[in-house]
């Protein structure tokens, strides 16, 4: 599917690393440990290593590195936690990894403004520490302790994404440097975007592709008043999928939602030490007034019952609730210690939320009948789910099967009008599928990167790829 | 069909129009684009007030209408851009949703694209999400007359560049809408309204606090010194915050808030001069000469003011907002906030990608392109 990693490098021109040195000292390193480190992300893909790796502090920086880069046509990445499950932060054609996590201040906390401005490497985790005594918090939850700019990219969501929305709703505004190295401000704090296109919904998701985010505005929530989380167990996979789109359909305003089959929670387990049914389950979060929540988790209460759940079992203190839900953050990481040594083939198709049901059915049926462990989970309230395919690296007939596998459910989503991808992205692991999910509109979505970067030095190779090869401006 | 027989059929306006397929239209804008002719997009016409200059031909949207695919249990409605967005709000109301964004009329016949290319939002929108908050998908001709979808039915999608908002508030200028699909929410189970007077220092202070805190608020309003608070949701929950806020119920709350939406208050005239300020909601009352109405929690300012375009845009640069000169007879200042060097380049070759020859809606954003 993939060509080697090796095959598409371009060599760094002459001149070129000792530009970059006499620009950024200290902050190029060209050690192979730091190389590799950035040259691979979450993901089952191999490692393709940047040439260097540079730590810009400011925006200054990413713009005259940026303007380096440009003038010399070298690829230049952007690389937050390297959390990606796609090989978005593969360097495939080498150049320079722009290491963003030394920007990592919380510029200004508005607290009655509810939004927080941060530079592109804050981290989520970090910032809600930061936010902790303010009354507010952050919602957005992918399962690794992301940075804010590398959530923005890939447009990312979390468990909180059926009450709060993902990083396209709650991103206010952006600072971002474009492939000429001009910085653009973009939206701002005022709540409506800016006068103009979208340019923020354009770059939110855009991978790196369009422009580096160097700094960002997002919403903040206040914490609710009482916040209730409950696990359940049903007898079937099905039975928890259709009480939570009967949740969803009658508008419950339900927080977080999330299903983790029987193999899933075994694996949940055995990480994070608890002793959760082996059988699939449903997490539950309810946030609001004291009445409000307790009036809608009766309701899903009563839904699950009548679909063969059992009573909730309530997590009800703070530190129960943070372990319930670190637990099932780490549900990818705790899936590939069911096969050690393994990587992970990871789905993530999204589909209407009528066809859910459906759509698992017979994914189970594929899970039963692979060769290699299949965990699924995933944020059904939005009619997102994943599988965990574990795949020996070394194996070709293994990584062959899981990627059969792969095809074959994000097949089925699209024939029920999903998508491939609801929330990890194209990265370069997806773009045969973007290809035929988009179909006429793929050249649109080329125009648009080769309108914004002639030159193609944007994290090249990942999300379309230009209809012709870098050129010298 | 002749381009002019295409034009007049427009002019059938209570009587659904002939309909049209998405070849004729393709077609209508092939020819324009190589006579190098400019089309006007147009549906309903009920904001033909809204934007800049009215050039070329009109390419009438609302010979495609209809709703192309609701079933309310997917929380999802799909519909044509001629759609007359009472039509949709209808069918929606009938299964007990809505569309969040509360999308201003301006008139009976706004249709659905208009709505979605003007990217306004009602009162709703600070709470339930903003017009291109709750587009999932859209179906579009390009300048070259390109059919393309972008987005889905789906509630989360990333794949690929999020061209479906690009579209919203794009007034036509990169294309032509065809269809969108847009998230439903359940319509709450009851509603009311809260009125108090305030100065409008206090009502910002104070649409900021409530803001802040766990409370069903789902609009806000401050005009006349009188601060308008609509609450909605479960019964229960609406009650006891009405405990918390005080003040009287206003009567007809929902006459209110249509008022609101669709500019009826005695506050908007059509002959005044009618800015639309976007700021931070803290941001302070504007030392600006005229008078003001205020909405989404003080986000949205609307300043009716012969004050010069200067002066009113720098007072809202200043507080890091930018300024619309919503409704005008001389639009000479321009009508959205001027682009810096660095953003005009990036939309001229945003333009430049979707509509290579300029042909749509030419001059309706920026004279410039």
């Amino acid at each position: 599917m993939n060509a080697p990693l090796s095959s598409l490098r371009r060599p760094l021109p002459d001149g070129f690393l000792a530009a970059l040195q006499t620009r950024c000292g200290a902050a190029v390193t060209t050690t192979q440990a730091t190389l590799d480190h950035h040259g691979k992300d979450e993901s089952w893909h191999g490692t393709a290593a940047p040439d260097v790796v540079v730590y810009p502090q400011s925006t200054q920086d990413v713009s005259d590195i940026v303007r380096l880069c440009a003038s010399h046509c070298v690829p230049v990445i952007a690389f937050g936690a390297g959390t990606s499950l796609e090989g978005h932060v593969l360097a495939i054609q080498g150049g320079v990894c722009m290491d963003m996590t030394r920007m990592n201040r919380v510029c200004a906390i508005h607290v009655e403004d509810l939004d927080v401005t941060v530079e592109a490497g804050v981290t989520r985790k970090q910032l809600n520490r930061e936010l902790h005594t303010s009354g507010l918090f952050f919602p957005i939850d992918p399962g690794a302790d992301a940075t804010l700019a590398g959530m923005a990219a890939t447009r990312a969501s979390g468990t909180n994404a059926v009450r709060y929305g993902t990083m396209r709703e709650n991103v206010l505004g952006l600072t971002a440097v474009l492939a000429d190295a001009s910085i653009v401000t973009t939206g701002g704090r005022a709540r409506k975007s800016s006068a103009g296109y979208d340019l923020t919904r354009l770059l939110v998701g855009s991978e790196g592709t369009l422009g580096i985010i160097t700094e960002l505005t997002v919403k903040l929530y206040p914490q609710p008043e009482a916040i209730a989380a409950a696990v359940c167990a049903f007898p079937s996979v099905d039975a928890a999928v259709r009480t939570v789109i009967q949740t969803i359909q009658i508008g419950v305003p339900i927080a977080r939602c999330e299903l983790l089959d029987a193999l899933t929670i075994a694996a949940v387990n055995r990480h994070s030490k608890l002793s959760l049914r082996e059988a699939p389950m449903l997490f539950c979060e309810f946030h609001g007034t004291k009445a409000g929540v307790a009036e809608q988790s009766k309701m899903v209460q009563d839904i699950a019952r009548e679909h063969g759940g059992m009573d909730f079992e309530w997590a009800t203190l703070q530190e129960e609730r943070s372990r319930l839900w670190q637990a099932r953050h780490d549900a990818y990481p705790a899936c590939l210690q069911l096969r050690p040594g393994s990587r992970a083939v990871a789905t993530d198709v999204c589909v209407p939320i009528s066809r859910l049901a459906e759509c698992i059915a017979a994914t189970n049926e594929d899970i039963a009948r692979a060769s290699m462990p299949i965990a699924l989970f995933g944020h059904v309230g939005d009619g997102n789910f994943h599988l965990v395919i574990l795949v020996d690296p070394e194996n070709s007939a293994d990584l062959e099967e899981g990627q059969a596998v792969n095809t074959r459910v994000v097949m089925r989503a699209l024939e029920m009008n999903g998508t491939c991808t609801g929330e990890h992205g194209i990265g370069f692991g997806k773009m045969d599928f973007l290809e035929m999910e988009l179909g006429s509109a793929l050249p649109a979505m080329r125009a648009i990167k080769r309108a914004l970067d002639p030159q193609n030095i944007l994290n090249p190779g990942k999300v379309v790829l230009p209809d012709e090869p870098c050129r010298m401006a | 069909m002749s381009f002019v027989s295409f034009v007049v059929n427009a002019f059938y306006l209570n009587q659904k129009p002939v309909q049209h397929t998405v070849d004729q239209f393709a077609q209508v804008i092939r020819k324009a684009r190589a006579r190098k002719q400019p089309l006007r997009i147009r549906g309903g016409g009920t904001k033909d007030f809204y934007g800049g200059e009215l050039t070329g031909d009109v390419l009438d949207t609302k010979t495609y209408s209809g709703i192309v695919e609701y079933e309310p249990t997917e929380l999802v409605i799909t519909a044509r851009a001629g759609t007359p967005i009472a039509e949709i709000e209808a069918a929606m109301r009938e299964r007990g949703q809505m569309l969040g964004f509360e999308p201003p009329h301006f008139g009976d016949s706004s249709t659905l694209g208009g709505c979605i290319a003007a990217g306004l939002s009602g009162p709703r929108r600070p709470h339930a999400g903003s017009a291109r908050d709750l587009v999932l998908g859209v179906r579009m001709l390009d300048g070259k007359g390109s059919d393309l979808r972008f987005g889905g039915q789906v509630m989360k999608n990333v794949a690929g560049y999020d061209v479906s908002r690009l579209m919203v508030g794009s007034m036509g200028t990169l294309g032509m809408l065809l269809e969108v699909s847009m998230k439903a929410l359940p319509i709450p189970a009851s509603e009311t309204t809260l009125c108090r007077e305030n100065s409008p220092g206090e009502a910002i202070e104070l649409m900021n606090d409530f803001a802040g805190k766990p409370l069903p608020i789902t609009a806000t309003c401050y005009v006349e010194n009188r601060l308008y608070i609509r609450l909605s949701g479960a019964e229960p929950a609406v009650r006891a915050a009405l405990g918390k806020l005080g003040g009287e119920e206003v009567r007809d709350g929902r006459a209110f808030w249509k008022q609101v939406r669709d500019h009826q208050l005695d506050f908007f005239r059509a002959d005044q001069v009618l800015w639309r300020i976007s700021l931070k909601s803290t941001s302070p009352p504007l030392p600006l000469p005229g008078t003001q109405l205020l909405e989404w929690n003080g986000a949205l300012r609307w300043l009716d003011s012969d004050a010069e375009a200067s002066v009113i845009r720098d007072a809202a640069t200043r507080l890091g907002g930018h300024a619309t000169l919503f409704r005008a007879r001389n639009k000479s200042a321009g009508v959205f906030h001027p682009l810096g060097p660095a953003l005009l380049k990036l939309h001229r070759r945003l333009k430049g990608t979707f509509d290579p020859d300029g042909i749509l809606n030419r001059g309706r954003m920026y004279s410039e392109f």
